[in-house]
């Protein structure tokens, strides 16, 4: 970027966009450059006029020591139907889609809900969501009710279509989950020039477009080689998220997941060719057991905002058919209800379940110093392996060490928590 | 104060300067937020 075009854009900027009362203080969204600023009582007194409301009714408390007051983000998967049949697809989409899904009235519903409620942004995806011809019009809506929507997209289908309303979204990534033949091994099916060829026209009509890499044990030996295309592309991120064993992906589980060893090699790789190529890198939640188990500031991590799973709290998912989940890898169970009745179902004792019990944790976690970051890890691997969400992430190192240890003293000292451990083999 | 980058993810480029660098950053957006003091949309959830 060059000095004038900074200035432009500090000039363009009206500077604050939107301000949330939290308990702790309140959330400021920053048009430019994009970021929501966690900010005390204080400072918020200090930067922005006229703050009052129910959350300070409360004494001040730090954050993460509450829910905050509705979710930061929703994902929303707008269709399951997807062609692509990817291996891992974590959300199963089929060219079918799903039973009952919602159309572009009860989406909008949905976002008016959101709107009201606080939320900044929206993902949406799918499925493939840029099938769908209103897509463009919910955009829209979105920016309407004070909402940024972001994308995500296979790149394959729709591409057309979303050129025309690329400008309606705040971010757009495409899923790239390998180069060349890499994308085959893990996808199962030859779609990456397709998938370069979307992301070449989208970046020629818009700045803030990344990748998504799903990575896999298949994948990680390349991840320098993606960064380095991210790079050649002039992408403005790659967001590296962690095979999750949900739809497709539970059958795949055991074949595309990563080693133990490449999960504690992770931090230091992704860092080095974030270095070495100079391109933004973003991790998903479920990856801050493979950043704590190389002991970071702790510190750090907290003025980063830098949280493991976050389901039911800064984030929350919705269905094909509206049906409210804790985050967008988790099944709905029964009983759950829709997004559009997000508000009451917030405050409900036992909301969102596990996801909000994370303090109840045992051990490893429980005397973990990242815990209350990190939550425990990816309740959804723990779900699957285990068979319990509250289990302790059984791909997280620390975990893994701990397991093993209790295995080599050929005992089980603590029962109860024993039954529960998850193992990997 | 408590940057957060938001959505589909948590950005650890930060990691590459460290606590140093964020030490130096966190003022420099404090004093950006009151420049550009204005009255932006005020949610109050409740």
């Amino acid at each position: 970027m060059t000095l004038r075009e900074l200035v432009a854009r500090v000039t363009a900027s009206r500077g604050m966009r939107r301000a949330r009362l939290e308990r702790f203080g309140a959330i400021v969204q920053l048009a430019w450059p994009r970021a929501l600023v966690f900010v005390d009582r204080a400072m918020a007194r200090r930067v922005v006029r006229g703050l009052k409301g129910e959350p300070w009714n409360d004494s001040e408390s730090a954050l993460g020591e509450h829910v905050l007051s509705a979710p930061l983000e929703a994902h929303l998967q707008l269709t399951n139907r997807c062609g692509a049949g990817c291996a891992g697809c974590y959300t199963g989409a089929s060219p079918a889609g799903a039973p009952n899904e919602w159309g572009l009235a009860e989406w909008k519903r949905a976002l008016d809900v959101l709107g009201a409620a606080g939320v900044f942004h929206v993902a949406l995806g799918g499925g493939e969501s840029t099938t769908l011809p209103w897509l463009g019009e919910l955009a829209a809506h979105a920016r309407l009710r004070g909402i940024v929507p972001n994308l995500t997209t296979s790149g394959l289908e729709g591409l057309a279509r979303l050129l025309a309303i690329a400008d309606r979204f705040g971010q757009i990534n495409v899923s790239l989950d390998g180069l060349g033949a890499t994308y085959a091994a893990v996808r199962g099916f030859d779609g990456f020039a397709r998938a370069d060829a979307a992301i070449r026209a989208l970046r020629a009509v818009k700045r803030e477009v990344g990748i998504n890499v799903v990575v896999t044990r298949r994948n990680f030996d390349e991840l320098a080689a993606i960064f380095a295309y991210a790079r050649e592309r002039r992408l403005s991120e790659v967001e590296l998220l962690r095979f999750k064993p949900s739809g497709r992906g539970a059958r795949a589980y055991d074949e595309l997941r990563c080693t133990d060893a490449q999960h504690r090699a992770f931090l230091p790789t992704i860092l080095a060719a974030a270095r070495r190529h100079r391109v933004r890198v973003k991790v998903d939640c479920s990856y801050t057991p493979m950043l704590a188990h190389h002991q970071p500031d702790r510190a750090l991590l907290a003025e980063l905002a830098v949280y493991g799973c976050t389901g039911g709290d800064f984030l929350v998912g919705a269905k094909a058919d509206g049906r409210l989940t804790a985050c967008s890898f988790m099944g709905s169970p029964e009983g759950r209800p829709r997004v559009t009745d997000l508000a009451a179902y917030w405050r409900a004792p036992d909301a969102f379940g596990a996801f909000r019990r994370w303090r109840d944790a045992r051990e490893p976690c429980a005397s973990c110093a990242y815990h209350d970051l990190c939550r425990g890890g990816c309740k959804v691997a723990s779900a699957h392996v285990a068979r319990d969400p509250a289990a302790p992430d059984p791909e997280c190192p620390r975990v893994v060490d701990h397991v093993r240890a209790i295995e080599a003293r050929g005992s089980v000292p603590h029962e109860r928590a024993r039954r529960h451990l998850p193992t990997l083999r | 104060m408590n940057p957060n980058s938001s959505s589909l993810g948590v950005d650890v480029t930060f990691l590459l300067v460290g606590a140093t660098a964020l030490a130096v950053v966190t003022p420099i957006v404090g004093a950006w937020l009151r420049w550009r003091r204005n009255k932006p949309d005020v949610h109050d959830a409740a």
